[in-house]
């Protein structure tokens, strides 16, 4: 099975400035969030793949199919809900967004019983018959979700979809697009600055800078490997590091009683409770240690950007 | 996606041709003019020239019904080739108005609100996209102008009888003709107009500067150079050239518009009008985009 996105040495150029400079990688997550400080390209990777922006190198594929030459085809299996406002002033909620999928291929009837039904589940059911200009934000960005999925897409591109939200808006959206993904029936992809957005929703992570890819993760990989990652909170105790190390584990201490420990996969945690008897260490505090996204994320901005093709795997693993 | 349900579910319906998504655009387009009660009323204002002239063609064939009016028309060669002009640049004119009116804002509505990147969004192209909003110019200025025109036509040479229709078959072809140079003219300026200006009060001023502040910048030039060429800014007289010439106006003498109807040749006259559809195409091929793109 083809992968969502596929990107070869794309490259594209708006007037002499290279904004996304070849991108190689593959992202077949159900969800895929897109992260990156601003003017590092995400807008236009979305933009590129809607085809509104020509590569001048190298090709961007959606579900196998190159953009540049099936255009037509791959916007039919697109939803895109942009960054910025995006609507009719003068229509209806629901007549907008019946339009909308009759533009996409509906056939009336069809498109306009699917409109009322995203509009019922955006949650904005009451509000379908109002003017999208007298929309409050909030209400403005779910009615950019619904034309979206109206005409039932199988890839929605998501711009910054929880932009100008207040919190219970932005939990409402995120768990739309949650439920969306968990249908099974649609891939998201979701470009945010917010790294929290990302990492209740998205399993795969691309993160640009400078037009590049800095890091590309499997966000479901990273969560099962950091079970093995501990963090103890330990009183003093003589030869505790070392048996540890013993045991086969790698382990750093940071002072103040505090070590990091990475469990191989044949170490039982019992094993480390045993030793720390047998040293008679008391263990004051102890937490598997989550590699946020925020670690990745930052991991990966001091980093320099990878230019060859990245594989994808595990962005952090060392201590 | 269900009400009831509410959980998403895909599409796997039938779908649309492919070919025939512009025509949502149109009918949308028309159905949003019409919303407009003073474009309504003035569309239906535009109407009563056609009556006007339809009850002159009868009045003019019955004399019965001139004694009893008690007014005098004339006999039925008033209705000329001449008569047929002044009907159609008369509803050229009221066209242009009601394209002023509304053709800008059917694109400006778009632009307002970054819409544009939806439409595009979608299976759309750039080309179907203005296809479709050109249509609702093209449908709504031929029901005024051709459509029209053409029934009086058959009106005239059904009341002429004598196989006049065959005779003045050259007529019809220069009605339609006229009407549709006149429609996408109109079109194209009140598209690239909007594409351009963005805003659409600006973009109908813009419209009737070209077709009123052009004529006199052409007429200011030709007087200052002393010469005839400033003319061909002036976009009015340049189409009633292309239009006398389909008619088969002649310049002077019996049915002629006299010496200063073909202020410049029609060579010119066309290639003025060509300059102005070609300078239309330029800036909707390089306006309408669904991103702006900042150069650096």
């Amino acid at each position: 099975m083809p992968a969502t996105i596929e990107m070869q040495n794309l490259t594209v150029q708006l007037g002499n400035r290279t904004i996304l400079n070849q991108l190689n990688g593959a992202l077949s997550g159900r969800c895929i969030g897109l992260l990156g400080p601003n003017g590092s390209g995400k807008s236009t990777l979305i933009n590129t793949l809607l085809g509104f922006y020509e590569p001048v190198a190298g090709a961007a594929r959606i579900f196998g199919k190159e953009v540049k030459n099936n255009l037509r085809e791959l916007r039919a299996m697109i939803g895109y809900m942009p960054e910025s406002d995006a609507f009719i002033a003068d229509m209806t909620g629901v007549r907008f967004v019946r339009y909308m999928a009759e533009l996409s291929g509906l056939p009336r009837g069809e498109a306009m019983e699917r409109a009322h039904e995203a509009f019922f589940y955006v949650g904005l059911g009451e509000a379908r018959y109002r003017k999208l200009g007298t929309y409050s934000l909030g209400m403005k960005q779910l009615a950019k979700l619904a034309q979206a999925i109206a005409h039932g897409p199988k890839l929605v591109l998501l711009d910054e979809p929880t932009n100008g939200l207040d919190p219970e808006a932005r939990i409402r959206m995120l768990q739309l697009v949650r439920e969306i993904r968990d249908t099974g029936e649609v891939s998201v992809l979701i470009s945010s600055h917010l790294l929290r957005d990302i990492e209740e929703c998205c399993d795969q992570v691309l993160i640009l800078k400078d037009g590049r890819i800095a890091a590309l993760c499997n966000l479901e990989e990273e969560r099962k490997a950091n079970l093995k990652f501990l963090e103890l909170e330990v009183t003093q105790g003589n030869g505790f590091l070392e048996s540890v190390r013993g045991l086969g584990c790698e382990c750093a201490s940071f002072g103040a009683g505090r070590v990091r420990i990475v469990l191989p996969d044949n170490i039982d945690l019992r094993q480390i409770y045993r030793t720390a008897a047998e040293h008679e260490v008391q263990i004051r505090r102890m937490n598997y240690r989550r590699d946020t996204l925020e670690d990745i994320f930052l991991k990966a901005m001091a980093g320099t950007p990878q230019v060859a093709p990245v594989q994808q795997g595990s962005a952090n693993g060392s201590l | 996606m269900a009400v009831y349900k509410r959980t998403y579910k895909a599409y796997s319906g039938p779908l649309t041709p492919a070919w025939s998504r512009f025509t949502v655009l149109t009918r949308y387009g028309l159905k949003n003019l019409f919303n407009s009660r003073p474009f309504t009323a003035f569309t239906v204002l535009c109407f009563v020239p056609f009556v006007g002239w339809l009850i002159a063609i009868y009045l003019a064939h019955s004399t019965t019904a001139q004694l009893v009016l008690g007014i005098r028309v004339g006999n039925s060669d008033v209705v000329s080739k001449l008569w047929f002009l002044f009907f159609v640049a008369t509803e050229a004119w009221m066209g242009f108005i009601l394209a002023a009116w509304g053709g800008p804002g059917m694109i400006t509505q778009d632009f307002a609100n970054h819409s544009v990147q939806l439409y595009l969004s979608r299976p759309i192209s750039r080309i179907e996209y203005l296809f479709g909003k050109a249509s609702v110019m093209f449908i709504l200025l031929s029901c005024l102008s051709w459509v029209p025109a053409l029934v009086l036509f058959l009106v005239q040479g059904g009341l002429e009888g004598h196989g006049w229709i065959w005779d003045n078959l050259w007529l019809a072809r220069a009605i339609l003709l006229s009407c549709l140079i006149g429609i996408a003219m109109v079109s194209l300026l009140s598209m690239a107009v909007a594409v351009w200006v963005k805003w659409r009060i600006a973009a109908t001023a813009l419209m009737f500067a070209v077709f009123f502040l052009f004529p006199a910048l052409g007429g200011a030039i030709s007087l200052i150079l002393r010469t005839r060429w400033g003319h061909v800014l002036n976009f009015p007289a340049m189409i009633m050239i292309i239009w006398g010439d389909l008619f088969r106006i002649a310049p002077s003498g019996p049915g002629g518009m006299g010496p200063g109807f073909y202020v410049v040749p029609v060579w010119a006259a066309w290639a003025s009008a060509l300059t102005m559809c070609a300078a239309c195409f330029w800036l909707l091929h390089s306006k309408l985009k669904a991103r702006e793109v900042e150069r650096s």
